[in-house]
């Protein structure tokens, strides 16, 4: 199969890397053959020649996880078991209105970062926001969490009930992590 | 006649995941297994483990009617809902590769509108 998908065009540098290391580091990992177009921003995964199938398969998350503003590292990540990739739309949300998906995503953020710290801190995930999208790396506890807290601030929960949301969930977490 | 192929159908939602396998045509069902039928807690439908869990039973049917290889076919519910599968999709497929069924394309079969109908939300986006 092959699977194409655009990247923003500032993303195109980040998925090459410094003389195409990053793009050499991928096509290793996963065993795919990848194309990329600096013109238009497209990204072509050839499946085919994968040894195993399945690693290619996950290679998709990792394009999209590159794609979404997060580092070759942390989008590599996808590739073990267990780790899930989610990403939402904040204007899903917020509606058309350019005005309130800028509102909305600031909330998210938080001064200086803070918001989305927290998250990424209390879930143990990688949050990143990029222009109208959020995506979250993580395991799949913290990650359920993880988006359960961003659906909250994006529907206009208050930061605290959030953050309370999220520290109620923290020994969920933990008895969750420790059972496997 | 040493290889025998086989599709498996996965549909991932994020309530549950149903998991068919069939001969190549598609048309004849060799076997299916839900997440519902492998769990008893309607949350726990889609989970990774669900999934896991149905794609042993659908090895194990395999194995019975002689499949070793399989390609895979995954779903999620598209249209004007998610485009991305659910969590359980990941845990079928390694089930069916831990089960040692060799597994040949791995193909997305999310319906995907050629702009369709109006998506829920509406104007001021989602208000919970």
């Amino acid at each position: 199969m092959v699977y194409t998908l655009k990247v923003p065009l500032d993303r195109v540098g980040v998925i090459i890397g410094t003389k195409g290391g990053t793009l050499r580091l991928l096509k290793e990992r996963s065993g795919a053959q990848i194309e990329v177009d600096s013109e238009t921003g497209e990204v072509i995964l050839h499946e085919e020649g994968a040894k195993d199938p399945y690693l290619a398969y996950r290679m998709r998350d990792v394009l999209r996880a590159l794609g979404r503003g997060f580092s070759p590292e942390h989008s590599l990540l996808l590739l073990k078991d267990d780790m899930y990739y989610e990403e939402f739309d904040i204007k899903d949300f917020s509606g058309k209105s350019r005005k309130r998906g800028e509102q909305v995503r600031s909330r998210l953020i938080g001064s200086d970062g803070r918001t989305r710290k927290l998250v990424e801190e209390l879930t143990e995930c990688l949050v990143s926001i990029k222009g109208n999208t959020v995506g979250i790396i993580g395991d799949l506890e913290g990650v359920k969490v993880a988006s359960k807290a961003i659906e909250l601030l994006l529907s206009g929960s208050e930061h605290s009930t959030v953050y309370s949301f999220m520290e109620r969930k923290q020994r969920d977490l933990r008895t969750a992590r420790s059972g496997f | 006649m040493t290889e025998k192929w086989g599709i498996c159908h996965i549909y991932a939602s994020y309530n549950n995941i149903l998991v068919t396998l069939t001969d190549l045509t598609g048309a004849e069902t060799l076997g299916k297994c839900t997440g519902g039928m492998v769990v008893k807690a309607a949350k726990d439908e889609a989970s990774p483990f669900a999934a896991m869990k149905a794609g042993e039973s659908i090895a194990e049917k395999a194995a019975e009617k002689g499949i070793t290889n399989i390609h895979i076919r995954v779903r999620a519910p598209g249209g004007n809902g998610p485009n991305s599968p659910g969590p359980g999709a990941q845990g079928v497929i390694r089930s069916l590769s831990r089960a040692g069924l060799r597994i040949g394309r791995i193909e997305d079969v999310t319906p995907v509108p050629h702009d369709g109908t109006k998506p829920k939300g509406g104007k001021r986006g989602r208000r919970v």
